[in-house]
């Protein structure tokens, strides 16, 4: 008994050390534990990943508002499978969060055909839209990521005509309304023509731009004029076309 | 002899033990790497924003194809907070450079340099895209 009371308090230093040792090793493999969960939860949560993926979409907006722009102005339709096809090429061969893969699934329904939708000379709204579903995976060094999004660029023009006749001439208002995702938008440029005796004749009119996508054009055509045809190009050189009957 | 350096060895042995738990604080003090590329990534952060805004109404795709260098620093320098320096570098696909100029609001005096990988498409009716590196550094 005295033996053990002599060996207790010959080793209550080393027994001192010991727990110390055992709270250091406590304190580091904690704070360890910490560091790797904040980093692992840094890599995947990351702002700049997020922010990584919604610049591939903004990326992926203009590759489809250009390919739109370019069917609307007379160019084929396949112009938007290409030149997507074109842009998921070039994120494969980027890797700041690993390997990046692209798909895309062009819409296809009654209205959409390869992704692209014209609607021109109809009663009221005139479209021009390209919409697609995209699928943004990357293989990170730690994870694997899957994003999915889908991409709508229209252009919708809302017209309305209406015409005093006075002797042998027709005083013709066309009130337009111009949208680009359902959001009013400038024009760049819009060009009025009518129909007389089957040809079509261009003509400058009085323009009130309203600021805010709004335009009333008025222009004086001869009392035969059978149609009106506006010719509209968006901010983003996309074309869409409206007609009118006088 | 034992019983009279008993005491002392014991505050040797306390201070010991002290010195391995402060040890302990200290190696794990070391461990900074996180809030640096945290700071690095807030950086990088700010940077890939600011060409996404940029790039929202086409205006980047735009610069590049009419090569307008200055308009494209001007925007950066707008863009970006205040004291932060920049230097942009825009490639093609084929990653040559395109810029003729620098685009760059001067030089890097921070160590802590973030670099932001961007592609560009220009929404011109032929497709256009390029590769842009945004390093972006502290100015102290």
């Amino acid at each position: 008994m005295r033996k053990l009371n002599t060996f207790r308090a010959n080793s209550s230093g080393q027994l001192l050390i010991v727990a110390a040792l055992i709270i250091a090793l406590m304190i580091s493999s904690t704070t360890i534990y910490v560091y790797e969960l904040d980093k692992g939860a840094g890599y995947s949560n990351s702002p700049t990943f997020a922010d990584f993926a919604l610049s591939l979409k903004q990326s992926t907006r203009n590759v489809m508002i250009g390919a739109l722009a370019n069917a609307s102005n007379g160019g084929y339709r396949t112009v938007l499978s290409e030149n997507l096809n074109h842009f998921s090429d070039l994120v494969r061969r980027l890797n700041q969060f690993g390997v990046c893969n692209l798909t895309c699934s062009l819409f296809e329904d009654s209205v959409y055909d390869l992704g692209i939708w014209f609607s021109w000379n109809s009663s009221d709204v005139d479209v021009s839209g390209a919409y697609a579903d995209f699928g943004l995976m990357i293989d990170g060094f730690a994870s694997r990521v899957s994003v999915p999004y889908a991409i709508n660029a229209t252009t919708s023009l809302a017209s309305n005509c209406s015409y005093v006749l006075e002797g042998t001439e027709k005083h013709v208002n066309v009130t337009c309304r111009l949208y680009n995702e359902e959001e009013p938008a400038l024009a760049k440029s819009i060009v009025v023509s009518y129909e007389s005796a089957g040809n079509w004749i261009q003509i400058s009119g009085t323009t009130i731009d309203y600021d805010n996508g709004t335009y009333l054009i008025s222009i004086t055509v001869p009392s035969d004029a059978a149609q009106v045809l506006l010719n509209v190009w968006d901010s983003r050189d996309i074309f869409v076309q409206a007609k009118h009957a006088l | 002899m034992r019983n009279e350096n008993a005491g002392q060895i014991r505050i040797i042995e306390a201070v010991f033990a002290v010195f391995v738990i402060f040890s302990a604080f200290a190696v794990t003090a070391n461990l900074p790497a996180a809030q640096n590329t945290s700071r690095t990534n807030d950086l990088s952060s700010v940077g890939l924003q600011v060409l996404v805004k940029l790039d929202s109404d086409g205006s980047l795709g735009r610069n590049l194809d009419q090569e307008n260098w200055t308009v494209l620093r001007e925007s950066l320098n707008l863009a970006l907070p205040a004291g932060i320096s920049f230097n942009m570098t825009a490639y093609d696909e084929q990653m040559h450079e395109v810029n003729t100029a620098v685009i760059s609001n001067g030089g890097f005096g921070s160590q802590e340099v973030s670099f932001t990988e961007y592609i560009c498409a220009s929404r011109g009716l032929t497709l256009k895209c390029y590769v842009i590196h945004l390093c972006l550094a502290v100015t102290q």
